[in-house]
């Protein structure tokens, strides 16, 4: 059954084109319906394929046509069904539906909504690509293809100069990565010429650790993650690309496109674990990251934000988790972030379009009873992504934090640390949105209103799975079965071997490690409700800082600093190189060139006398100079 | 063999209509006739018969090269309803000329025996002298005539003078014998051969247009009317060049390695003067008679660089090359008779009024540019992959460049045609089988460009 | 036949090769068409007596019948070339070759 796989990304593929060409054809929301069914169609079938792997299905590549073979390389296009795309193919193609349906009530007075559509149907065709590929181009080249569609998306609303700018921002942020994992595939090519994975996989057993080629690889593979997954120092884009639709920002910025440099490490894990110098510096970021986004996340004051901000946080325990060597702890968390990550996006989406496009928190308040549902539905995202048991957050966090733990005491405390920074920042906006009195008066012109069922309903859907989505990973210490553990090992396992744990910890200790953090966040969360129910005090204007509120208020400065240092020099050489290289040295070359040829041509048209007898004359010349020249050589 | 015979019958029967003033019946005749020979012919293929005591080879390589002689006969038949509407004189003699010659290409392809290439040769030129200057009252016509049948007398003249030194030290007209004598030689072959070979190819250089012996093609294909020159810059190139194959890989192949210094030469030659001299031209069809000269470079390296795949890429070569030509020159037809002039003027906003003609064109020229995925490129990188890995990389540098400058020339009717505006120009009445012609031809361009490899599988 | 063969071969080929270039100087040099059709048929015939020669010497007909080929040929062509210069008499008025140069650069 699993040679119907190409038929996954063809349905997408089928939505973009069908949209594209009939853009004016289109009428209401026949776009937004038919993108969505293109989703919903695969989704239906990874189902299929899921069930299938559960039960037992053995792993399978299906060739679809030879593509690449010259020499000793040979790339076909092919495609892998294992347990780990299988459960990505279920996230993209299932939190895809939801978002597809959700846009549709979303963009429904929007003029682009046809434009809209085609692209996110390309996305989901592009992110396919990546899941399924058996070998590292096809996954580049989905790499390669939701970085555009990110682009397009972000920059959706192109009229806005600021928009367009963040969405060149995010591109040129990927492609920085992207450079990093093309030299990873030239060397994986040097090293052992071929890029599918099960090839160099099986050989990678037979290399020892930490050799220096291996560890450049896994290096270079990590500096496209970092690229695209929003890590430092390459993370600044992501809240600026805040300023796609919100749908975008659910889909691209939370569930799937950032989300695949973690899927890539995992689906790398046996070249990873062979570099231990390389899952350190994955911590070490990881960490940086989470630690950094989730103390800038303190003090924003746009709802987007803070949700983008988090995103950063989130990706960079992930990555926490990688190093560790936790690679189901990853995905686990991977996968609940989707859930309630999508979830608050959309929630988000749903006081903003409620609030007539406000989007500064600072201006709301007291909505809890004016749209309880989208209240309701935030409650669970921030409660999931809290790690509050039993929701989905709670499990996820752990492993991630159990796998720190192996790691070193002090990763823990860090990790920790974010955790209550995540509790801290998501309740604050919870506070501050949906408690206290409306900072400003209700228009009645524009009246609050609670969002359609288009909207609610896949939001809802959202939030039971952020409720239970936890129990597929319950440990073996609460009574559960540990079930993505045990699905995922035979990625996972062959990994075991090369990971240097420390000592078993004891039954007693992991109960400590489960319930300490849990009731530090509890505090936390205590400590935002005295701060923002309590005793209200939003500041409407901008306060007075301390230096280290000003640091983090302003987002560390990263973005001036790369201003600086990156983008002025460039531009400056850019500058130079346009006036006086190319004006005057390239344009002068080619257009001397260019009149060179005409004026030969212009010239030599002149050996055509007319005259027969020139002609004759010519060709005998020409005979006698053949001759002589041959004989006597 | 048997494609000669019908050929020859069709020719004669075409007559014998003509004379009976039966005119109607010309054109539907001549095109049964041809599909006829052309199943005649391929039906042959995979065997390989030889007649005449081995003077003629219809191998598969002569009936490939002799099916696109064929087809080339069908597709200006296929225009000559247009070309010659409303006229008077008797058309007739012409359409037997056309069929005579094809019949000399025919030989020409498949010759075993220096008599009868010298036969096949001089029956297409002859027929080319008579096709020239058909226009009877057309100084430029006669002009072109004459001039051809000047220097062409004059490049039989060497030719046979070397073909008579060939035959006077190997002893024989055979190909196979005379590539047993040289090898019997042991490396020392006779100054006099030499020579001989040399003429030989002189001869042969002439009618395929090669510099410096190129200098009649430019007026020749200026002067005689549109479709002639259609006929004759297809047909004439494609039998001369299988001729000379056919010289050199069966004959005169050991002494292959002496002669690719000269070959070369006259291939960068080629290369860059066709391409240089059609740069400034204003005048379609001189224009194309310029780049023909060029194209005849391009089809000379694949004589330079013998590899097994190079009778294969000379054929598709050819073929992309003669069905972008007619393309072209179809819709140059068409121009000429409604707006008088050969000049780029003419093109002027082409596009707006007469889309598929347009389209037809920017194909053409594009496919003779070499831009992919025409089939034009696809010969061409085919061409240059083979002399670049026979070693002969400066070759193919030249010829690249040369299709650089040849982008230049061959845009001009396109840029003309879709993106300036010349005054309103009314829009070109043609018959909904010439759009479907030359639509089918430019679709044919496209699906060639992708499928290579079945045309240079065959041989 | 003995007779033949008193005249070295050698001698054929230089004496068909002299008729050959006073075949060639007479196109180049003349500007009366018809006697560069001369010219040219003196070219012709240079080689149909280098190839008659070179069959007698080798006793090989083969030769012989190229020349009757070549002959018909030649006199074909002549048929044509006349009846251009007829066509192009007609509207110049004269046989000159240098009047053909309306076809240039």
């Amino acid at each position: 059954m699993f040679e119907y796989i190409w038929l996954v990304p063809l349905f997408p593929l089928i939505g973009f084109l069908v949209i594209f060409f009939n853009f004016r054809r289109l009428k209401g929301v026949t776009a937004g319906v038919l993108a969505s069914i293109m989703v919903f169609i695969p989704f239906v079938i990874s189902l299929f394929f899921f069930f299938g792997l559960m039960n037992g299905a053995e792993a399978k590549t299906v060739e679809l046509f030879s593509w690449i073979s010259f020499n000793k390389l040979s790339i076909p296009f092919s495609f892998l069904i294992d347990r780990l795309s299988g459960l990505m193919l279920l996230i993209v193609t299932g939190v895809g539906f939801l978002i597809h349906v959700y846009s549709i009530g979303y963009m429904k007075e929007d003029a682009g909504f046809n434009r809209f559509f085609s692209y996110m149907n390309l996305f989901v065709f592009f992110m396919l690509l990546l899941v399924l590929g058996s070998n590292y181009l096809i996954l580049f080249i989905g790499w390669e293809g939701v970085g555009l569609c990110s682009y397009l998306l972000i920059g959706f609303w192109f009229k806005n100069q600021e928009f367009n700018n963040a969405a060149k921002k995010a591109f040129i942020m990927n492609r920085i990565g992207d450079l990093g994992f093309l030299l990873a595939l030239f060397m994986l090519i040097h090293q052992f010429g071929t890029l599918n994975f099960a090839e160099i996989f099986s050989k990678s057993s037979a290399i020892p650790v930490g050799t220096f080629s291996i560890t450049m690889i896994t290096l270079l593979l990590f500096a496209g993650a970092v690229g695209k997954s929003a890590q430092i120092p390459l993370f600044t884009w992501l809240p600026d690309a805040m300023a796609g639709p919100t749908p975008v920002s659910a889909l691209i910025h939370a569930a799937t496109m950032v989300t695949a440099g973690v899927y890539m490490v995992a689906r790398s894990n046996l070249l990873f674990v062979l570099a231990p110098v390389t899952l350190m510096t994955i911590s070490v970021i990881g960490i940086a990251t989470a630690l950094m986004a989730g103390s800038i996340a303190l003090f924003q004051n746009d709802i987007k934000k803070i949700l983008a901000y988090s995103t950063v946080s989130q990706l960079g325990l992930m990555f926490v988790a990688l190093g560790s060597g936790a690679f189901t702890g990853a995905m686990f968390h991977l996968t609940t972030h989707a859930f309630f990550k999508a979830l608050l996006f959309l929630a988000a989406g749903s006081v903003i379009h409620a609030l007539h496009g406000e989007q500064d928190i600072r201006k709301m308040g007291g909505l809890k009873d004016r749209i309880p549902v989208t209240f309701w539905l935030f409650i669970i995202g921030s409660l999931a992504i809290s790690g509050i048991p039993p929701f989905a957050g709670f499990f996820s966090k752990d492993m991630i934090l159990i796998g720190a733990f192996h790691s070193g005491y002090v990763l823990w405390v860090l990790s920790v640390a974010a955790a209550l920074m995540t509790a801290f920042y998501m309740f604050r906006l919870l506070f501050i949105v949906f408690w206290g009195k409306a900072a400003v008066a209700a228009d009645p012109k524009h009246p609050v209103h609670e969002s359609p069922k288009s909207m609610t309903i896949p939001m809802s859907v959202l939030a039971v799975l952020s409720i239970i989505g936890g129990f597929i990973g319950v440990p073996a210490l609460l009574g559960g079965s540990d079930r993505i553990q045990v699905f995922l090992a035979p990625l996972f396992s062959s990994s075991e071997a090369f990971l240097k744990h420390g000592a078993e910890v004891s039954e007693s200790s992991e109960i400590l490690l489960m319930t300490i953090p849990l009731l530090l966040i509890l505090g936390v969360i205590f400590l935002a409700w005295s701060f923002y129910v309590k005793n209200r005090n939003i500041e409407q204007e901008e306060p007075e800082r301390s230096f280290l509120g000003n640091l983090l208020y302003r987002k560390f400065y990263v973005d001036e600093l790369y201003d600086t240092i990156v983008q002025k020099p460039v531009a400056g050489l850019s500058t130079f190189f346009h006036d006086t290289i190319e004006v005057k040295v390239i344009d002068r070359f080619v257009n001397q060139t260019g009149n060179l040829v005409v004026w030969i041509g212009k010239n030599i048209r002149y050996m055509q006398t007319g005259n027969v007898g020139a002609y004759l004359f010519f060709m005998v010349i020409s005979i006698i100079l053949i001759l002589v020249l041959n004989l006597f050589k | 063999m048997k494609a000669i015979i019908a050929l020859s019958i069709l020719a004669v029967l075409n007559m014998f209509f003509g004379v009976r003033k039966m005119k109607k019946v010309l054109l539907p005749l001549i095109f049964i006739g041809l599909i006829i020979t052309m199943i005649l012919n391929i039906s042959d293929w995979g065997k390989s018969v030889h007649y005449f005591n081995e003077m003629f080879i219809a191998d598969n390589f002569s009936i490939a090269f002799s099916s696109v002689l064929i087809l080339i006969g069908i597709l200006i038949f296929m225009f000559a309803n247009i070309y010659y509407k409303g006229v008077e004189r008797p058309l007739e003699d012409i359409y037997a000329l056309i069929l005579f010659a094809i019949i000399g290409g025919i030989v020409m392809a498949s010759f075993g025996n220096l008599i009868l290439f010298f036969v096949g040769l001089e029956t297409l030129s002859i027929s080319f002298y008579v096709l020239a200057g058909s226009k009877k009252f057309d100084i430029a016509s006669n002009e072109a005539a004459m001039k051809y049948f000047l220097t062409g007398s004059f490049a039989t003249g060497f030719l046979l003078f070397g073909i008579a030194l060939v035959y006077g030290v190997s002893g024989s007209f055979n190909l196979e014998a005379i590539n047993t004598y040289i090898l019997g030689c042991n490396g020392n072959v006779p100054m006099i051969f030499i020579a001989g070979m040399l003429l030989i190819f002189i001869g042969m250089s002439f009618k395929i247009a090669a510099v410096p012996f190129h200098f009649w093609s430019p007026d020749v294909y200026t002067g005689s009317p549109t479709l002639i020159t259609a006929f004759m810059t297809t047909a004439g190139k494609v039998a001369s060049i299988a001729a000379f194959y056919r010289l050199i890989t069966i004959a005169f192949i050991s002494l292959h390695s002496e002669l690719t210094t000269t070959l070369t030469v006259i291939a960068v030659l080629t290369i860059i003067v066709g391409n240089l001299s059609a740069v400034y031209q204003d005048n379609l069809k001189r224009m194309f008679a310029y780049s023909g000269v060029a194209q005849s470079g391009y089809l000379l390296m694949a004589l330079i660089v013998l590899g097994p795949k190079s009778a294969g890429i000379l054929l598709f070569f050819v073929l992309s090359y003669v069905i972008a030509t007619i393309t072209a020159f179809a819709v140059l037809m068409l121009i000429r008779e409604e707006r008088g002039t050969f000049f780029i003027p003419a093109f002027r906003g082409l596009a707006k009024n007469n889309p598929v003609e347009a389209f037809a064109m920017a194909i053409a020229m594009m496919s003779l540019a070499g831009i992919p995925p025409l089939a034009g490129f696809m010969a061409k990188y085919n061409l240059f992959v083979l002399t670049a890995e026979g070693g002969y990389t400066w070759l193919v540098v030249v010829a690249v460049i040369g299709s650089m400058i040849s982008i230049y020339f061959y845009f001009k009717p396109i840029l003309a045609s879709y993106f300036s505006e010349g005054e309103p120009q009314h829009k070109i009445e043609s018959s909904v089988n010439f759009k479907i012609n030359i639509l089918v031809l430019s679709i044919l361009m496209i699906l060639l460009g992708f499928l290579p490899q079945v045309i240079i599988n065959l041989l | 036949m003995p007779n033949l063969q008193i005249i070295p071969l050698d001698y054929y080929i230089i004496f068909c090769s002299a008729l050959f270039a006073i075949g060639v100087v007479g196109v180049l040099v003349k500007r009366n068409a018809l006697v560069i059709f001369m010219s040219i048929e003196l070219m012709l015939n240079s080689a149909n007596l280098l190839l008659a020669a070179f069959s007698a010497y080798r006793n090989d007909p083969a030769g012989q019948i190229f020349v009757f080929f070549i002959m018909v040929v030649a006199a074909a062509e002549v048929a044509i070339g006349l009846a251009l210069l007829v066509m192009i008499y007609r509207s110049t008025h004269t046989i000159d070759i240098n009047v053909l140069n309306k076809l240039k650069w």
